[in-house]
C-alpha cells in the first residue's frame, strides 16, 4: 500500500509500536501494535476515550515515558531529520533523544497551568530552549521570545514576557505553552488534548492558532483528542483508537463518509449533534471502555458491539485495508460497509 | 404587573420554579465578586431549562443558590409558592427535598466509605420515609443498576458512568419535583455521556421531573433542553426556546459561542480556515470589576458608545425569545 | 485450536482470580517490609499483654552473680547492673511503653480530633480561636511544659500518659482539621445537605468516617514519638518511678555501664529503635492508603 505522502516528504513512520506499562494493578497494555505514517505539514488526528492509549502513545513517541514504568516496548519509530537521515527513536538513548525534543519534535499538553513552571517568569521559560538548542545569546533569545509571544497572539508581548503564569488566563497560558513548543521550530508538534481544559470560544482560537502556525512552518502535527468534532475539520488523517489499538485509520473525509469500524460509528452516533433537534434520542454505547489490565482475548470492542459475532470474542482482528479505498484501514472482521459509500445507500 | 418584573418571566399556572432578580456575591479577600447579578428565569412543569455559558459565568453558582447552598445575596427563589430565600431551619430543609442536585464529578459526589444501598437510602432515612430494600431496589433498577450485585459495594468499585447513575438514583429516591444537573456528563467518557443523557430523559418522563440542566457543552444542552438561557459574566444574555436560540441567536455572544463549536463535518474544513477572524476580542474581564453598561461590550464586535453607558435590559426578540442587548442581531 | 484459546483464557482468568483473592486478603502493594514491621509490633503488643504469664524471670529479682553478664551467657539478652534479667525487663517495660503510647495517643486523638473536625467544618471564629490556642501550645517548649505537667499531676503511669496526651492535642487537631477541610469540599457533603441532613448527621456519617482513617494511621506514627518522649522523661528520672522497668529507664541505667557493658544500654535502645521504626513505617503506609486526597483516584 502507499500512504498519501506523494506531495510532501515522509517525516514519521511508526510500525508495530507496542508499549506495556507496569502498574500496581498489573500489566497495562497501553499501546498495542500501532502503525501509521505522517508527512511534513500534515495533521493526524488521534481520537480516543480515556484509557484508549492515545496519551501513552504520544509520550512514547517523545520518549517521555519513565523508563522504569515500561514493562515491555517494541516496534519502530522512524523519524526523518532535516538531512533526510532516518533515525529510530525507539532505539535512541535518552541523551540523544533530548537533543531532538525541541528542534525536531515538541509537545503541547492538556493542562496549561501545570505545563508552565509557576515560579519562573515567562521570559525564563521561553528563552531557555532558545539558548540551549539554538545557541542564542541572552539578548537575541529575549527578542526572539517576544516575537514568539506575538506570533501566538499575545497582545503586548514585550510587556507580558516578564509576567508569571498565574497572571495569565487559561487561554493565554496555552498560547504561551504553544510558543514554548514552537520556539525551536519543530518539524513535528504533538498536541495532547490541547483544548480540553479550555472554554469553547478559547478552544476555537487555540485550534485556529495551531492551524495557522502549522501552515506557516510546514509543520506536521499529531492532534490528540476525545472529541471527533475537533479533528473532523482540522486533520488530514484520523486514527480512531480503542483499547490501545488503532481500530480505524482513514483520510478525514473518507472516515466520515464511510465508517468501517463499529466503534467509530457508535462513537459518532452517540455524540449529541448541534444540528439535530432537541430531545433527539442518542444511540448510546452500552458498557464502558475496557481497563487495559492484562491482555484481552478477541476484539476489545466486542462486549459493547451491536454487530458482535462469536469469532470477535476469540480472535483479535488484524488491521486490513478497505478494498478499493485509498489509505483506509480498519481492524474488524465484520466491517460495516465493505467498499460501499454510505452516503449513497444508507439509512 | 409592575414594570420591574422582567419580561422573560412568564405568566403561567404551571411554573414550578421561579428565580427573580437573583444575585450572588462572594467575598474574596477584601473585594466583593459578583458571581451572579440580577438573573431572572422560570421553569414550567415538565420543562428542561438549559443554562449555558463559559467557565466563570456563574451558571453553577445559580444552581447552588436555588438550593440555598449557600443562599443568594439578593433576589427570590420561588418554589411551591414559597420564597425559599426567607425560609430557614426546618422549613428550609423540608422544602429543599423537593429540589435535588446532581454534580459534575460523580466520584466526589459519593461518600467513599458507605455502601451504595445506604447512599441511595440516605434521604429516605433522614426523613423517616419508606427506606425499605424494595424502595431502594426500585430506584436502583430504574437507573439501570443491578440492586443485588451493586447494592453492597462501595462507590470506588464503579466507573464514572455507574457512579453518576448512583447519584441520580439517590436524587430520585426523595421523589423531587425539580432536578438540578450541574455539568452531569462533562466528567464522563464520550461513549458513556449518551447513556446518562438518555437516562436523564427517561427519568424525567418516568418521575415527571422538571429540570435545570447546567452545562458548557452547547450540543449537549441543545439535546436535552426545551428552553435555553445563555449567561456571560454573571448575567443573562439571552433566553428562549431551544430552537429559536440555536437557529436564530440574536445576542452577539450567543452567536460567537455557537460559531465556536467544532463541527464533526470534514466538509466544513474550508469554511473553518476561512473564518479564522476572531469572533470575540480580548479576554474575559474580571468578575470583581465588570465593565460598565453591557458586560459583553469589551469583547463585542458590534459594541457602540451606548453599550458602555447603559445597561441593556431584557426585551422580546420573538416568540418566547428574549435578549439583553441594545443592538440585537435580529 | 479455538478450544485451546478459550482454555488458556480460562486458566488465565482463574490465575487472575487467585491473585485478586490474595490481594483481598493481604492488601494490595503493602510489601514484605510492612508485614515484618507489623509482625514486630504484634510481638511487642503480645509481650505487654502477657508479660506476667510469659516464661521469663522476675524483672525485679537481682541475681548478683549475673551482674553485667553479656547476652547469650547466663541470661539470653544479658543482665543489667543489678543482675536483673534484661529480657524480662524488656517484656515488662513494653507494658509501660504500650500503655503510655495508647493512652496518650487516645487522649490526643479524641480531644484533638474532635476539635479539629469541628474547626474544619464550622470554620469562622471558632477555627481562628482554636488555631491560635494550638499555636501557643505548639510554640511552648514541649519538654518544659511536660516537666511542669508531671510536677503538677504526679509520676504515676496514668499521670504521665495524660501529660503526654495533652501535648498531642494540637498535632491531632491540625491533622483532623486539614482532612476535614478537604472532605467538606466534596460534593457528597453538599448532596447530604440537599437531602436535608442535619449538621450532626453530616458530621457523623459523611465527615467522620472519611477523617478517622488518616487520623488513626497518624496515630501509629504518633505512638512512636510518644515512646521516645517517655524515654526522654525516664532519662531525666521523671517517668514511672523505679523499680518498675521502662525502656527509657533501662537506657538511662545503662549509660552508667557504657564503658564496660554496652549491652545494658544497647539492648533496650535497639528494641525501642525497632519499635519506633515499625510504628512509623506501618503508620506511613496506612496513611498513604487512607489519605482522603489520595484515595478515590
Amino acid at each position: 500500500m502507499t500512504d498519501a505522502n506523494q506531495h510532501e516528504p515522509l517525516l514519521l513512520r511508526v510500525t508495530g509500536l507496542t508499549v506495556r506499562l507496569n502498574s500496581s494493578h498489573g500489566l497495562v497494555h497501553a499501546v498495542e501494535d500501532v502503525s501509521f505514517s505522517l508527512a511534513r505539514g500534515q495533521t493526524l488526528g488521534i481520537v480516543g476515550e480515556s484509557g484508549s492509549g492515545k496519551s501513552v502513545m504520544a509520550r512514547s513517541l517523545m520518549g517521555l515515558l519513565p523508563r522504569r514504568s515500561i514493562a515491555f516496548g517494541s516496534g519502530s519509530i522512524l523519524f526523518h531529520t532535516d538531512n533526510a537521515q532516518e533515525q529510530d527513536l525507539a532505539q535512541m538513548p535518552d541523551k540523544l533523544m533530548r537533543h531532538l525534543r525541541g528542534p525536531a519534535m515538541a509537545m503541547v499538553f492538556q493542562d496549561p497551568m501545570t505545563a508552565l513552571n509557576p515560579v519562573l517568569r515567562l521570559s525564563v521559560q521561553l528563552t531557555e530552549p532558545l539558548r540551549q538548542h539554538l545557541g542564542l545569546d541572552r539578548q537575541q533569545a529575549r527578542s526572539r521570545a517576544i516575537e514568539l509571544l506575538a506570533a501566538v497572539g499575545i497582545p503586548d508581548a514585550a510587556g507580558r514576557i516578564d509576567q508569571y503564569p498565574h497572571q495569565l488566563s487559561g487561554g493565554m497560558r496555552q498560547r504561551v505553552v504553544i510558543a514554548i513548543a514552537l520556539a525551536c521550530n519543530p518539524a513535528l508538534l504533538i498536541a495532547d488534548e490541547p483544548t480540553t481544559a479550555l472554554d469553547v470560544t478559547v478552544q476555537k482560537q487555540i485550534l485556529d492558532l495551531l492551524a495557522r502556525l502549522q501552515r506557516e512552518h510546514n509543520m506536521a502535527m499529531i492532534l490528540i483528542t476525545h472529541d471527533l468534532g475537533v479533528v473532523a475539520s482540522r486533520a488530514d488523517y484520523i486514527a480512531v483508537m480503542y483499547a490501545g489499538r488503532i481500530v480505524e485509520y482513514a483520510p478525514a473525509r473518507t472516515l466520515f463518509t464511510s465508517m468501517q469500524h463499529p466503534y467509530t460509528e457508535a462513537l459518532f452516533k452517540s455524540i449529541p449533534r448541534i444540528n439535530d433537534p432537541s430531545h433527539t434520542r442518542l444511540q448510546a454505547i452500552p458498557g464502558r471502555p475496557p481497563q487495559l489490565i492484562n491482555a484481552a482475548v478477541g476484539c476489545a470492542f466486542a462486549p459493547r458491539c451491536q454487530y458482535v459475532q462469536p469469532r470477535c470474542r476469540q480472535q483479535t482482528p488484524p488491521v486490513v485495508e478497505v478494498p478499493d479505498a485509498r489509505e483506509h484501514r480498519h481492524a474488524c472482521f465484520y466491517p460495516i460497509s465493505p467498499g460501499l459509500n454510505r452516503e449513497e445507500g444508507d439509512d | 404587573m409592575t414594570d420591574k418584573t422582567p419580561c422573560q418571566l412568564r405568566e403561567r399556572d404551571d411554573i414550578v420554579l421561579r428565580v427573580a432578580h437573583l444575585s450572588v456575591n462572594f467575598a474574596v479577600g477584601k473585594q466583593t465578586v459578583q458571581a451572579v447579578t440580577d438573573v431572572s428565569f422560570d421553569v414550567a412543569r415538565g420543562e428542561t431549562l438549559g443554562l449555558v455559558g463559559e467557565s466563570g459565568c456563574g451558571k453553577s453558582t445559580i444552581g447552588r443558590a436555588i438550593m440555598q447552598l449557600p443562599p443568594p445575596s439578593a433576589g427570590a427563589v420561588i418554589f411551591r409558592d414559597q420564597d425559599m430565600t426567607v425560609l430557614s431551619g426546618e422549613a428550609l430543609r423540608q422544602t429543599r427535598t423537593g429540589l435535588q442536585m446532581i454534580f459534575q464529578d460523580p466520584v466526589s459526589s459519593l461518600n467513599p466509605r458507605r455502601r451504595v444501598r445506604d447512599i441511595i437510602a440516605e434521604g429516605l432515612t433522614i426523613w423517616g420515609r419508606d427506606n425499605s430494600a424494595a424502595r431502594v431496589e426500585e430506584v436502583m433498577s430504574a437507573v439501570g443498576l443491578d440492586a443485588a450485585s451493586a447494592g453492597d459495594r462501595r462507590p470506588h468499585q464503579f466507573s464514572g458512568g455507574q457512579c453518576q447513575r448512583i447519584c441520580i438514583a439517590r436524587s430520585l429516591a426523595l421523589d423531587p419535583d425539580v432536578l438540578i444537573c450541574d455539568e452531569p456528563v462533562s466528567a464522563l467518557d464520550v461513549s458513556v455521556q449518551a447513556q446518562i443523557l438518555n437516562l436523564l430523559e427517561d427519568m424525567k418522563a418516568r418521575y415527571h421531573l422538571t429540570m435545570v440542566f447546567i452545562a458548557h457543552n452547547l450540543a449537549v444542552v441543545k439535546n436535552i433542553s426545551d428552553r435555553v438561557a445563555v449567561m456571560y459574566l454573571g448575567k443573562l444574555c439571552e433566553i428562549g426556546n431551544t430552537e429559536a436560540i440555536y437557529s436564530k441567536p440574536v445576542h452577539p455572544y450567543t452567536r460567537a459561542l455557537l460559531a465556536s463549536i467544532p463541527d464533526a463535518d470534514p466538509l466544513a474544513r474550508e469554511q473553518a480556515l476561512l473564518d479564522e477572524e476572531p469572533l470575540l476580542q480580548g479576554e474575559l474581564p474580571s468578575p470583581a470589576d465588570p465593565p460598565s453598561g453591557c458586560r459583553f461590550r469589551t469583547r463585542c464586535p458590534y459594541a457602540q458608545e451606548r453599550c458602555a453607558r447603559e445597561e441593556p435590559f431584557m426585551q422580546a426578540a420573538g416568540d418566547d425569545h428574549f435578549v439583553a442587548c441594545h443592538f440585537p442581531l435580529l | 485450536m479455538r478450544t485451546k484459546v478459550s482454555d488458556q483464557s480460562v486458566v488465565r482468568s482463574r490465575a487472575q482470580g487467585f491473585s485478586a483473592a490474595a490481594r483481598q486478603v493481604f492488601g494490595r502493594g503493602f510489601g514484605p517490609g510492612f508485614w515484618i514491621a507489623a509482625g514486630w509490633l504484634l510481638v511487642v503488643a503480645l509481650s505487654a499483654i502477657f508479660a506476667d504469664v510469659l516464661p521469663v524471670r522476675d524483672p525485679l529479682d537481682p541475681v548478683i552473680s549475673n551482674r553485667l553478664n553479656g547476652p547469650l551467657t547466663t541470661n539470653i539478652l544479658g543482665a543489667d547492673g543489678l543482675g536483673r534479667d534484661m529480657l524480662s525487663r524488656l517484656v515488662h517495660g513494653a507494658r509501660v511503653s504500650v500503655v503510655i503510647a495508647l493512652t496518650a495517643v487516645t487522649i490526643g486523638m479524641v480531644i484533638g480530633g474532635t476539635l479539629g473536625i469541628l474547626a474544619g467544618y464550622f470554620r469562622g471564629h471558632f477555627e481562628r480561636g482554636l488555631m491560635a490556642v494550638l499555636d501557643v501550645i505548639l510554640a511552648f517548649p514541649w519538654l518544659v511544659l511536660l516537666l511542669a505537667l508531671v510536677a503538677f499531676i504526679g509520676q504515676s503511669l496514668m499521670a504521665i500518659s495524660v501529660a503526654i496526651g495533652f501535648l498531642w492535642i494540637p498535632a491531632y487537631a491540625r491533622v483532623a482539621r486539614a482532612n476535614t477541610l478537604s472532605v467538606v469540599q466534596r460534593e457528597y457533603v453538599l448532596a447530604a445537605r440537599a437531602m436535608g441532613a442535619g449538621t450532626l448527621r453530616i458530621l457523623l456519617r459523611e465527615v467522620l468516617p472519611n477523617v478517622i482513617l488518616p487520623v488513626l494511621a497518624y496515630g501509629l506514627v504518633a505512638m512512636g514519638l510518644v515512646i521516645i518522649v517517655e524515654s526522654a522523661l525516664a532519662f531525666l528520672g521523671l517517668s514511672v518511678e523505679a523499680p518498675q522497668p521502662t525502656w527509657g529507664g533501662m537506657i538511662s541505667e545503662g549509660k552508667r555501664h557504657l564503658a564496660t557493658a554496652v549491652h545494658v544500654a544497647l539492648v533496650p535502645s535497639i528494641t525501642m529503635f525497632l519499635t519506633v521504626l515499625s510504628l512509623n513505617y506501618v503508620g506511613d503506609r496506612l496513611r498513604s492508603r487512607f489519605d482522603v486526597r489520595e484515595s478515590n483516584l
